[in-house]
């Protein structure tokens, strides 16, 4: 009855499941901004090796179902670069050889570097992102945020506990649309159709809004954010792990500026 | 002499933008160590005191305070919420809207880590709290993935951990199936008995309480105080009160022959997987038929099946193998998932468990529809509210609307998802008073239910265990030799603590 897909189970065991959250963040967004400042395609590929020896050794994430979750990002990123690889401007100089011709299309080597660097930066973005939020459940990355980043408690626990809710709003949404059907009231056209989500949507935003109060109230009456100072049940500390894993990202971007500095 | 746990004295309150007060004149005390029940109809404020003792009414929900009301020493009205919250420990009805995170172990240290103990208080305390309500060594289990009971149970041990002196359950059973209402009961029956805490609690099934209960706090319709006494002195004395509305009158044998309505061959339907893996089989090879003027039990526990035997049958979901027919008057069999939703509501209606999800107004009157809806408000008690927000109801009045809105239409078929859920005596008996209207013209109904008071006002039982039909016949005969462990909790021989009486039906 819920459309979210089941969360991945992923061994936690694995080095990247065990080091902090806020170091998987640090690592990851280390790697996002060298991912789009690296402007050829070699250092891409590197990035990318390294992203897929990061998943496959130290991820611990199950590799099985990842092509049926990975597919939309793959076939983006083949789309666009294909379509900035076509779309090249270097692909109207008639002095470049040509590799491949379509009709008016034509590619070119510059044109190719461009098309895969593009593909190869969005599977590295998107395979970063899986790194960072797949080894560890939403809990442990509250606990580091609020531990080592200073964020709020509230903020933090109030997010875990709201993302609870979440598949029970994801079915109020298909049964809101199943009680208008059987009360005859489902539009047959698809502008009728559109016509009918706001409607929908006021009905599961109230619904969701007054289990969030509830939740908030019996948050309280636990004595959440009472102005008392919190203890720690999970206590967060970087040890040689975390410096490894952030030295590791680090030496990558390295190797990958010292390559194109060589070529 | 040792103050009261709890004392009141011309206690009320007002909620802000209500022209009536939820409760008043309440004057009572509450010994330590003692249990009392709060009894009273459906919105009469029984969870505004809940809500009051826990100081989340006046200090996180704005409104007038009149009266006083102590918690041990401390006025609630005065107290900081985060020094009541130290020793007060309030378990709500829903289990879904008061768990906090994802997994058991931390759900548990949440309200300690709020407390600011120590860790390695905390890690001693969470497998005590859990082994107290028989969730030993469910630490790093999901809490998604257990089952309704075992979501109460962990609820309870969350308001256990931090050791309150005051304990109040609101409602703790009103959403579990009898197995796991049973579980909950002998939980509290042991602490009752301990007598270590003060315990308030709410319940509309008094049956199983009473046993239990030290004191009984009777309220009426307008939120005032009937009676505050021994259950020996309440139950004499207001047995009318307590016991109220009527029962399902006796079953009209129904024509063997009556056109089918419904049909289901070898039905099944699987889910998606909760966590990971292959998906869940809910419901495995289903045949059974419904016929016109025929009232159906669909019986089992949590999880059986139940629910998507019926959103199969109102074609809100599609058989992965197997068919499921509606039969129109012409005798056609038609798939009730390509009917066009125009026809629907002649064909069939479904009163979902949570009513909110099948409003479609947002005026309690076009709720209902039609040309003149206020016979039909005024019969559901309703009348007042004709022009309120379907969403600002009491859950009670909300179950009575979804009920409201079918009689207008009277459908060929009444699909019912435990239609007496949330809802008092009185509330049952407009429930049973609809459902007998509508069998009488003929209407067919199915209802899944673990309400084992109203089986024997069904002409037959369907029996489901884990999704496969276990039990089809005379609801005499289920009750005489039910196909699984009924495990009835208005029957508890095991629950008995305390010097309190007991009621016999």
């Amino acid at each position: 009855m819920s459309f979210l897909p089941a969360p991945l189970v992923v061994r936690s065991s694995a080095p990247l499941a065990r080091v902090s959250g806020v170091t998987r963040l640090a690592a990851g967004t280390i790697w996002l901004i060298a991912a789009a400042a690296i402007p050829d395609a070699e250092g891409e590929l590197v990035l990318l090796v390294a992203a897929l020896v990061g998943l496959v050794v130290w991820s611990g994430i199950p590799l099985r179902p990842l092509p049926g979750r990975m597919w939309p990002v793959a076939l983006a990123a083949l789309g666009l670069g294909l379509t900035a690889a076509l779309g090249n401007t270097a692909d109207r100089d008639p002095t470049l050889p040509t590799l491949l011709s379509w009709g008016p299309l034509r590619l070119t080597p510059p044109g190719l570097e461009a098309g895969v660097a593009l593909a190869v930066r969005l599977l590295v973005i998107g395979l970063t992102s899986l790194l960072v939020f797949a080894p560890a459940d939403l809990t442990r990355l509250a606990d580091a945020l609020v531990q080592q980043l200073r964020v709020p408690d509230r903020l933090a626990y109030g997010s875990v506990a709201a993302m609870g809710l979440a598949p029970r709003t994801a079915a109020d949404w298909q049964a809101t649309g199943a009680a208008r059907r059987l009360r005859g009231l489902s539009p047959r056209t698809p502008a009728g159709r559109l016509a009918a989500v706001p409607g929908r949507l006021l009905v599961v935003l109230v619904m969701a809004f007054r289990r969030g109060e509830r939740l908030a109230l019996a948050m309280d009456a636990r004595g959440f954010d009472s102005g008392l100072p919190r203890s720690r049940f999970r206590p967060v500390r970087a040890g040689p792990l975390d410096a490894l894993v952030l030295a590791a990202a680090i030496g990558t971007v390295l190797l990958v500026a010292v390559i194109g500095q060589l070529g | 002499m040792t103050p009261p746990a709890v004392s009141a004295s011309g206690f009320g309150w007002r909620y802000a933008g209500r022209s009536r007060p939820a409760l008043h004149d309440l004057s009572f005390n509450l010994e330590p160590g003692r249990l009392l029940l709060i009894a009273g109809p459906s919105g009469c404020g029984k969870s505004t005191l809940a809500r009051a003792l826990a100081g989340i009414v006046p200090h996180a929900l704005p409104g007038a305070w009149m009266g006083v009301l102590l918690v041990g020493e401390g006025e609630v009205a005065s107290t900081p919420p985060g020094v009541l919250g130290q020793r007060v420990g309030l378990v709500f009805q829903d289990p879904e809207t008061q768990l906090v995170m994802p997994h058991v172990a931390d759900e548990v240290a949440f309200g300690l880590e709020n407390r600011g103990w120590a860790r390695d208080r905390m890690l001693t305390a969470v497998p005590a709290a859990l082994a107290e309500v028989g969730l030993a060594g469910f630490e790093a289990r999901l809490t998604a993935a257990l089952s309704g009971g075992e979501q109460q149970r962990l609820a309870l041990a969350d308001v256990l951990a931090p050791l309150p002196e005051l304990l109040v359950l609101d409602e703790p059973t009103a959403n579990l199936d009898p197995p796991a209402t049973t579980a909950v009961l002998q939980r509290l029956a042991v602490l009752a008995a301990r007598r270590d805490r003060t315990i308030v609690v709410i319940e509309h099934r008094l049956e199983a309480l009473l046993p239990l209960a030290d004191h009984v706090l009777l309220l009426d319709d307008d939120g005032g105080q009937v009676a505050f006494g021994s259950p020996r002195e309440v139950v004499a004395r207001h047995a009318g009160a307590l016991a109220g509305g009527r029962t399902w009158p006796a079953v009209v044998p129904c024509v063997a022959d009556a056109p089918v309505v419904l049909a289901a061959d070898a039905v099944s339907a699987t889910y998606p997987p909760v966590i990971a893996g292959s998906p869940r089989t809910a419901v495995d090879r289903v045949s059974f038929v419904v016929r016109a003027g025929e009232r159906v039990a669909l019986v089992g526990p949590n999880g059986s099946g139940k629910s998507t035997v019926l959103h199969l049958a109102a074609g809100l979901r599609r058989p992965s193998s197997g068919s499921i027919r509606l039969t129109d008057p012409d005798g056609r069999r038609q798939d009730p998932a390509r009917l066009p939703s125009a026809t629907l509501p002649d064909r069939l209606a479904l009163v979902f468990q949570d009513p909110e999800v099948g409003f479609v107004a947002r005026r309690v009157t076009d709720e209902v529809g039609g040309d003149d809806p206020s016979p039909i408000l005024e019969r559901f008690g309703l009348a007042a509210l004709a022009d309120e927000d379907p969403f600002r109801l009491s859950t009670g009045e909300q179950r009575r609307l979804s009920l409201a809105a079918t009689a207008r239409q009277r459908p060929a078929l009444l699909l019912l998802d435990e239609p007496t859920f949330g809802l008092d005596e009185r509330g049952r008996g407009r429930v049973a008073a609809l459902l007998d209207e509508g069998r009488a013209v003929g209407q067919a109904q199915l209802m899944a239910t673990h309400d084992p008071r109203l089986l024997p006002g069904c002409d037959r039982v369907i029996a489901l265990h884990e999704g496969r039909l276990v039990f089809d016949g005379p609801a005499p005969a289920f009750l005489a030799s039910p196909p699984y462990e009924p495990a009835d909790p208005w029957r508890l021989g095991s629950v008995t603590a305390g010097d309190g009486v007991g009621v016999t039906r």
